[in-house]
């Protein structure tokens, strides 16, 4: 009887200690890195609406984001191989313009119907300047990280046009 | 001295308008990541280490079957369990040759998960968030559809990229190899 009753408190004890924990890495995470960010984020967008910066990014922005064409062509220049590793750490350059569009959408200068194909576009860079490492972390022997760091990079040319289409697809009939 | 006024009004105008955004999402998004990522945090551990490594030495092996499986279902699980940056580990399991695309089918995949899965990349969520905040103003009813459209394209675009860098390293690999 004892030693069931031990048994039941420590796998209670257990489980509890597990979801204690869980959100205390949860808490962790959103104090050190989300808030922080959205903290940035928010004075960016209240820049983007109270100041004529807002108009300026709009015209600059819209002609590319609200046709398909536009967006590949925003796509392929993020994915050239010399820029893309420059755009990608952290993806902030993905966030911040993840915003810009976003806030234009808000406003109704960009149709809805391009906020999937966009996500794709302004993002083909992602992880460009983190391969090495990437490939480190799965233990990929030095011939393959020279020879695998051209081939992302290329791949990405093609693959992030074909991005755009995909979400264009995907968006249809939304 | 009204131009002075204006001046200081149209300034503070600037942060008020932030620090509206900024309780808007702390309010709308703060909450249901916490208890989302707490729940997440603990379901990896119950299901613990081991049985996901024998899942993922299953999905990685080689040949044009487990095709599909190694570059849309092995990413999946390697992010929505291990979050970015410790996804790229399940890169361990396979063979030398795949291992750039599936690098690159997994880093590709860290922010289309967002939409639904936010703790997978808990520090990158402005991709998404970012342009959910404007599909939320003008069609609240929208975001979730896109949310999950977002996760279902994302793992289409990483099947084609997996195959793709497949394919070009290799053509890379064997014009290396015929140059020494």
């Amino acid at each position: 009887m004892q030693a069931l009753i031990e048994r039941i408190g420590r796998s209670v004890g257990g489980v509890v200690g597990t979801l204690f924990q869980a959100g205390r890495d949860a808490v962790d995470l959103c104090l050190k890195t989300i808030i922080p960010f959205m903290a940035f984020v928010t004075f960016v967008i209240g820049l983007i609406l109270e100041t004529g910066v807002g108009d300026a990014i709009a015209n600059g922005i819209k002609g590319f984001s609200s046709s398909l064409g536009g967006l590949m062509i925003v796509c392929v220049i993020c994915a050239i191989p010399v820029l893309s590793p420059l755009l990608g750490p952290g993806a902030v350059i993905a966030q911040i313009v993840g915003v810009l569009i976003g806030t234009e959408i808000g406003r109704g200068n960009i149709d809805v119907s391009m906020a999937l194909p966009a996500l794709f576009a302004i993002n083909p860079q992602v992880g460009c300047d983190f391969v090495p490492v990437g490939l480190a972390l799965g233990e990929a022997e030095p011939e393959t990280v020279t020879i695998g760091v051209p081939a992302v990079l290329t791949s990405r040319m093609i693959t992030g046009p074909i991005s755009v289409v995909v979400g264009y697809l995907f968006a249809l009939g939304l | 001295m009204d131009a002075l006024v204006n001046g200081a009004e149209a300034f503070i105008q600037v942060f008020r308008t932030a620090a509206d955004v900024f309780v808007g999402f702390t309010t709308g998004i703060i909450p249901i990541v916490v208890v989302f990522l707490t729940a997440v945090n603990a379901l990896v551990k119950f299901i613990g280490e081991e049985r996901v490594e024998g899942f993922a030495k299953w999905a990685s092996q080689e040949g044009a079957i487990y095709m599909p499986v190694r570059y849309t279902l092995l990413p999946f699980v390697a992010v929505f369990m291990l979050t970015n940056p410790v996804c790229y580990t399940f890169g361990t399991f396979l063979p030398e040759k795949h291992k750039p695309a599936f690098y690159d089918s997994a880093v590709s995949f860290v922010h289309p998960i967002t939409g639904i899965f936010p703790h997978a990349n808990g520090g990158e969520l402005f991709v998404w968030l970012g342009i959910a905040a404007g599909v939320e103003i003008v069609a609240p009813d929208m975001v979730t559809a896109l949310a999950v459209r977002y996760l279902l394209a994302g793992l289409v675009v990483i099947l084609i990229r997996g195959i793709v860098t497949d394919i070009i390293y290799n053509i890379m690999a064997a014009r290396k190899a015929g140059v020494e």
